[in-house]
């Protein structure tokens, strides 16, 4: 498809869940709160007027509704805040500082004084009635392989709680999830083609976990796109599985505007397993926002910017990865997770090549995962690499400890000690002298036999050289 | 640079960046604060503005609001407007909240009250109600002796919540004889937003008004924290028992009126209404000279003889009615709240139990000072006590005042307590 023909304008806009305490109280963000429901409560929303004196379209939409709204609140992780039975606490300045971390990782122009606002939301996701937003930063930039990106605004908000069910006559929503600290960050219109929309929210992605203090996993990052071709309004498209089914949904539903000749208005659809799209709501006016009184505003010093840390992005982390310890470029990005702990080893472990530590950081846990689908913790790759380092194993019995200790937790290392150079001398010396009729291979599948792991097979190999003579 | 006012768009450089906005009017004199186009508002700096542009100059425009038909068959309810988060609405463009006052306005926002009856609106003040003094009753009063004569079904009084139980009290009282329903209703929640609890507070009362027959003073507010009961108060037998909940107003020793279910509408007592026909009557006069003295440990005679020129005073006391007259050193405290009797001045004692009742006879400090001649202020509370004082003491006779005190009046004194609300 000829993107650029089409008039094909996309931006997107990145939340993500930062790894904090909520916003504006002091509850855990514990986004999947397994404890049991402590209160529930039952209300109803209004939509009330907007900025341009009407109300707002989204909200007039869910008025029509007219539902009974249902919160299932958990104690361990909601309180009267988040009940909207009690004003916002002072904001959480670690949150504050991950988002000035991220306008700064952005080259974004960070704001003289930050005034939270009220966003109208009317579905029930938030139970004020409106969203905490506060606009921390603008006019940043990112480099992609198709030209620079503009990041237009960078903001710190509340995230909404949990839609647990719908039925005709009420919404339910659970409130662990409201409240959890999230930055949101816009890019312009300016990106090209599906490929670039994935590849973007993919380098915006690295720069957040570049903080190391955003939350991980399914759910903790969510990517809105709005697309628009010259023919057909504007669409957003909320709920991509994940990045790579970005470019398929995006293609599709281009595919499927083209088709579709009926006259139609700016509005939201989500993003199917399927790849498709379907229609969810409107688009509500930009129009609805207004100061949260209940916070005071908020000045961002030049001293207070100066003591924020900037990051290193886990990109330059990689870089720096490969070339001081000579490894793949791929090894050493998959081992910027593991960094510190790759870092730890190489100097607790110094006999020990930091390329084969990586490996086995990296690689081994990999491909136990796929082949016995166990889980390898740091200390026993840490326990094993200590008897390579000290000559108590070879670097063949490695991976085979990895795995008898990851399946039983304890290991018997006698089983893979290296054995002595006398007593191998005088084992081979024997077998081929029982074999002496076979070849050399055929000897050696038998010595392997033997020893597998606890020997060289180099040094084997010369030894029934030597005895085979 | 160029000059600007509140509501112009314009645009400012700065040394490093530059912003296009609206003009926000603000208290803080080092900052500009702008609204962007994308909605937000942000600061900026002064001393770092280079230069300022202006875009457009604002231009204020007309609002058309529609005129409101008369309902022959609905009542007509009065809305007279005190203040608090009730009748505020958000202006989007200053991101100011402004209090709305018209009936067109009060409808536009309440819809639903076209069709309980026909509104009609007052405006008194727009005060935050920790402010209000014993003048604004006396402003309230006037009112509804003023709508009363303009033949209303009943009255609805928005208030600010901090202090909505003392004026609820001071126009029981003052309202000496009320023929019809004057109903306060307060709000936890501006009613700027989506979650606010001032549309059903609102509604309900209007209900509660339109379809019984209930003469006389009562708060209505939210049962619970859910959206689903309003409760109607007792004027003189409620008080704020939370700073932010929705459901902060409770009865105190006395059971609610009623309650109303927002869904279905439908009304249930919890006690025969006693109406009362034709005729009202005002004594809306104050004494000024009345105070509440808090008791706590390690208090000294000073705090006692601070108000011996006050006319009265209400003495908050602990427990079943105490304060710190039973010791040695304390004996100057007792001597001081003699002092205060012997110049005249009524000193009566409640609890900061909130609950119960107060009673001298238990323990030797409370028939200390029954002999001192404090009065019992039975199971008034605190704030209600107070109100009662000032009123009796401005209305009455000197000689009658301790004995009025100790009367039931206005359903402030409920004689027979019962282990549940309702």
């Amino acid at each position: 498809m000829n993107y650029q023909r089409l008039g094909f304008k996309a931006g997107i806009e990145i939340h993500q869940q930062l790894e904090s305490h909520k916003l504006f109280c002091s509850c855990p963000s514990l986004v999947n709160d397994p404890n049991p429901t402590t209160n529930i409560i039952k209300r109803k929303l209004r939509a009330v007027e907007g900025e341009t004196k009407e109300i707002d379209k989204a909200a007039k939409y869910e008025r029509k509704k007219d539902k009974w709204v249902i919160y299932e609140a958990k104690k361990t992780s909601s309180c009267l805040v988040e009940l909207d039975e009690d004003p916002p606490h002072n904001i959480n300045e670690d949150a504050l500082e991950t988002a000035l971390q991220v306008a700064l990782l952005l080259k974004a122009k960070i704001v003289d004084k930050i005034q939270f606002m009220r966003k109208t939301i009317i579905d029930g996701s938030v139970t004020s009635g409106f969203q905490r937003t506060g606009l921390i930063a603008t006019n940043g930039e990112i480099e992609t392989s198709k030209g620079k990106v503009r990041i237009p605004t960078i903001m710190l908000e509340e995230e909404a709680a949990k839609k647990i069910k719908e039925t005709p006559t009420e919404i339910v929503y659970s409130l662990d999830r409201l409240g959890v600290p999230l930055i949101e960050i816009t890019t312009d219109a300016s990106l090209k083609d599906p490929e670039h929309v994935k590849e973007t929210a993919s380098i915006l992605g690295m720069i957040l976990r570049s903080t190391e203090r955003v939350k991980r996993g399914i759910g903790t990052i969510r990517q809105d796109v709005n697309i628009n071709i010259r023919t057909h309004p504007r669409v957003e498209i909320k709920g991509f599985q994940d990045l790579r089914s970005m470019p398929k949904v995006i293609e599709k539903e281009v595919k499927r505007q083209i088709k579709d000749k009926r006259k139609t208005t700016p509005h939201v659809r989500k993003a199917n397993p399927d790849f498709s799209t379907t229609f969810l709501r409107p688009m509500s006016t930009s129009a609805r926002l207004y100061p949260e009184t209940d916070i005071r505003t908020i000045e961002i010093t030049p001293a207070m910017l100066k003591k924020i840390k900037i990051p290193e992005l886990l990109t330059e982390r990689a870089i720096k990865l490969e070339k001081g310890f000579k490894l793949s470029s791929q090894l050493a990005n998959e081992l910027v997770p593991k960094q510190k702990f790759f870092k730890f080893l190489v100097k607790k472990l110094p006999k020990t090549d930091p390329r084969f530590i990586a490996k086995v950081l990296v690689e081994y846990p990999k491909e136990i995962k796929s082949r016995y689908n166990l889980k390898v913790l740091d200390k026993h790759v840490e326990e094993i690499l200590s008897y390579f380092d000290s000559k108590k194993i070879t670097r063949d019995a490695v991976f085979e400890a990895l795995l008898e200790i990851s399946k039983n937790k304890k290991i018997d290392i006698n089983k893979y000690k290296v054995v002595s150079k006398e007593k191998l001398e005088k084992e081979i010396k024997e077998i081929v002298n029982k074999y002496k009729h076979l070849r050399f291979n055929a000897i050696m599948g038998e010595v392997m036999k033997r020893f597998r792991g606890k020997i060289n097979g180099r040094e084997a190999a010369s030894l029934i050289n030597k005895y085979m003579k | 640079m160029t000059k600007h006012s509140v509501l112009d768009t314009i645009e400012v450089i700065t040394s490093s960046e530059k912003y296009k906005g609206i003009v926000m009017p603000s208290k803080d004199k080092k900052y500009i604060f702008l609204k962007l186009n994308s909605g937000y508002n942000i600061g900026i700096k002064k001393t770092k503005i280079k230069k300022v542009k202006i875009i457009k100059k604002y231009k204020k425009e007309k609002t058309i609001t529609r005129k409101l038909k008369i309902h022959k068959n609905l009542p007509t309810i009065a809305l007279l407007h005190t203040g608090g988060t009730f009748a505020s609405k958000v202006d989007y463009i200053t991101g100011g909240v402004i209090a709305r006052f018209t009936p067109e306005e009060i409808v536009a926002m309440f819809p639903e009250l076209e069709k309980i009856a026909n509104i009609k609106s007052e405006f008194i003040s727009n005060m935050l109600s920790e402010d209000m003094c014993f003048k604004d009753y006396i402003k309230i009063v006037k009112e509804i002796e003023k709508q009363y004569k303009k033949g209303v079904k009943g009255i609805i009084i928005t208030h600010g919540t901090d202090t909505l139980h003392y004026t609820s009290a001071a126009l029981s009282f003052m309202l000496k004889k009320c023929p019809i329903p004057v109903i306060l209703v307060g709000a936890q929640r501006s009613s700027d937003r989506g979650s606010s609890d001032a549309a059903m507070n609102l509604t309900c009362a209007a209900l509660f008004i339109a379809k019984t027959d209930y003469t006389g003073v009562a708060i209505c507010m939210h049962e619970t924290i859910n959206d689903t009961f309003s409760i109607i108060l007792p004027g003189t037998k409620a008080r704020k028992l939370h700073s932010s909940r929705r459901d902060a107003f409770k009865v105190v020793n006395d059971t609610p009126i009623a309650k109303i279910n927002y869904m279905t509408k439908q009304i249930t007592l919890f006690k025969p209404i006693i109406s009362i026909k034709n005729g009202l009557e005002i004594k809306p006069k104050m004494e000024e000279k009345v105070a509440i003295l808090k008791v706590h440990p390690n208090m000294s005679e000073k705090q006692f003889l601070f108000y011996k020129n006050y006319k009265g005073l209400i003495i908050e006391g602990t427990g079943l009615g105490h304060a710190p007259v039973g010791t040695k050193e304390h004996i100057k405290i007792l001597n001081a709240i003699k002092k205060l009797v012997k110049a005249g001045c009524i000193v009566a004692i409640s609890t900061q139990t909130i609950f119960g009742k107060v009673n001298l006879n238990v323990y030797s400090n409370g028939i200390k000072l029954l002999e001192a001649g404090v009065v019992p202020c039975e199971d008034m509370t605190t704030e209600t006590a107070f109100i009662k004082l000032s009123w009796l003491l401005a209305n009455y006779p000197k000689d009658k005042i301790k004995d009025l005190m100790v009367t039931n009046l206005k359903g402030e004194i409920n004689e027979r307590l019962q282990p549940s609300g309702i």
